[in-house]
């Protein structure tokens, strides 16, 4: 069995075009088994189906199929204080006017503790600004200047903090897991795979993969 | 920082002259006021902002059936600008409950989508906080939107194609493939 940490948005934008097949698809062909936080679960099956959004109500009811199947497992988180180590360094990272930027919700640094509590290494992620903090923080740091217009001071302490805790981790996007799925086959049965391909690449950027135009040109034309 | 109170009297002034534009400009300002530090007298007042944008960019909201409810949400600002500066959260709060209580009287005359302008108002301001650099979880936290709203609305725009990745796809394609190596 190979773990996938997976939060809430990668999960929203699978679901949300259709693709909640490519879950079972890997689950069934590489024993792939994407876990979830129970926040996660609240978000997506329970909060849908009780609090009668109807809007989500399908996507909630095929996540909660794929979790009957055990493709989606849910974890007892057990993160109390790490989860509070790593939000009070991303949340104390930046500093704007004097200022700390609180960037992350509890929800997010909650994942990124079970992540280093599961010693879990690949996250499947499609929110844009955990992602950076992971990958770029410092790209990050330069988006929050050209959007405020503003110096952004850099706490070193709890740069290195949150750094310690993360830096191990992979992000992957709903965007790559499809094209791994498209690689072993789970296109296959569309008369132009890669036509099939491109069209859930779009997709899932329209449905909040925080992946860009240019990256789904960068992959198409790479052949 | 301008106070709460000089907020509200701009927003007053722009939306008794019907200044689309001059709302607007409130509105960015607002939005990232209310990411910087945080308070709900802040959002509310980037909500409100957005909200009369909209509506005096709607010519249907100021025919004669609608001069009532629009009148109301005039009155309820002034009720909030006669506060005292030093009035608590709590009490501000109450009169934007007001003011939207007026807001949505004038849609429910004519409703038009399934989505009120208040609901649009909080959505935008959630998924451009979103843009700024906030995470989802803490726009969604911020505004009280669903992070599906959000994502669903944030996948619509350009957001994603304004920031240059530092790895490239096929970086990211390496990694993936581990799992099914």
């Amino acid at each position: 069995m190979k773990d996938v940490l997976c939060d809430s948005s990668s999960l929203i934008s699978l679901g949300d075009s259709c693709l909640d097949g490519l879950l079972y698809f890997l689950h069934e062909k590489y024993q792939i088994r994407f876990i979830i936080p129970p926040e996660v679960e609240n978000e997506l099956i329970t909060r849908p189906i009780s609090g009668g959004l109807k809007q989500y109500y399908f996507s909630a009811l095929k996540m909660k199929r794929a979790m009957r199947d055990s493709v989606i497992v849910k974890t007892p988180a057990q993160t109390g204080s790490h989860t509070q180590e790593i939000l009070n360094a991303a949340n104390h990272m930046f500093f704007i006017k004097g200022k700390p930027l609180a960037l992350l919700h509890p929800g997010e640094a909650g994942m990124l503790a079970l992540a280093q509590e599961l010693d879990i290494s690949q996250v499947l992620i499609d929110e844009r600004t955990t992602r950076m903090l992971i990958e770029a923080p410092f790209l990050l740091k330069k988006h929050l200047e050209e959007e405020f217009g503003v110096t952004t001071m850099v706490n070193k302490k709890n740069f290195e903090t949150l750094n310690q805790q993360i830096r191990n981790m992979q992000v992957i996007r709903s965007s790559e897991l499809l094209i791994l799925g498209y690689e072993q086959g789970f296109l296959q049965h569309f008369p132009e795979p890669r036509e099939a391909l491109e069209a859930a690449l779009y997709k899932v950027k329209f449905s909040g993969c925080s992946i860009g135009f240019n990256e789904i040109s960068e992959f198409l034309q790479s052949g | 920082m301008p106070s709460w109170k000089e907020d509200i009297i701009r927003i007053l002034k722009a939306f008794k002259n019907r200044r689309q534009k001059d709302l607007r400009k409130e509105n960015d300002r607002l939005v990232k006021q209310a990411v910087l530090a945080f308070s709900v007298v802040d959002y509310e007042a980037a909500l409100l902002s957005y909200v009369l944008a909209k509506i005096v960019s709607k010519p249907r909201f100021f025919r004669a059936e609608h001069i009532t409810a629009i009148k109301e949400i005039e009155h309820q600002l002034v009720k909030l600008v006669r506060l005292p500066e030093s009035a608590g959260e709590e009490d501000l709060k109450h009169y934007f409950v007001n003011i939207k209580k007026a807001i949505e009287q004038l849609e429910k005359k004519d409703p038009r989508f399934l989505t009120g302008l208040l609901n649009k108002g909080r959505l935008k301001i959630a998924a451009t906080m979103y843009a700024q650099g906030i995470s989802l979880g803490r726009a969604s936290e911020m505004t009280d939107v669903n992070k599906q709203d959000i994502l669903d609305y944030s996948g619509k725009t350009m957001m994603f194609d304004r920031l240059k990745e530092e790895k490239t796809i096929h970086e990211r394609l390496k990694n993936a493939r581990r799992l099914v190596a």
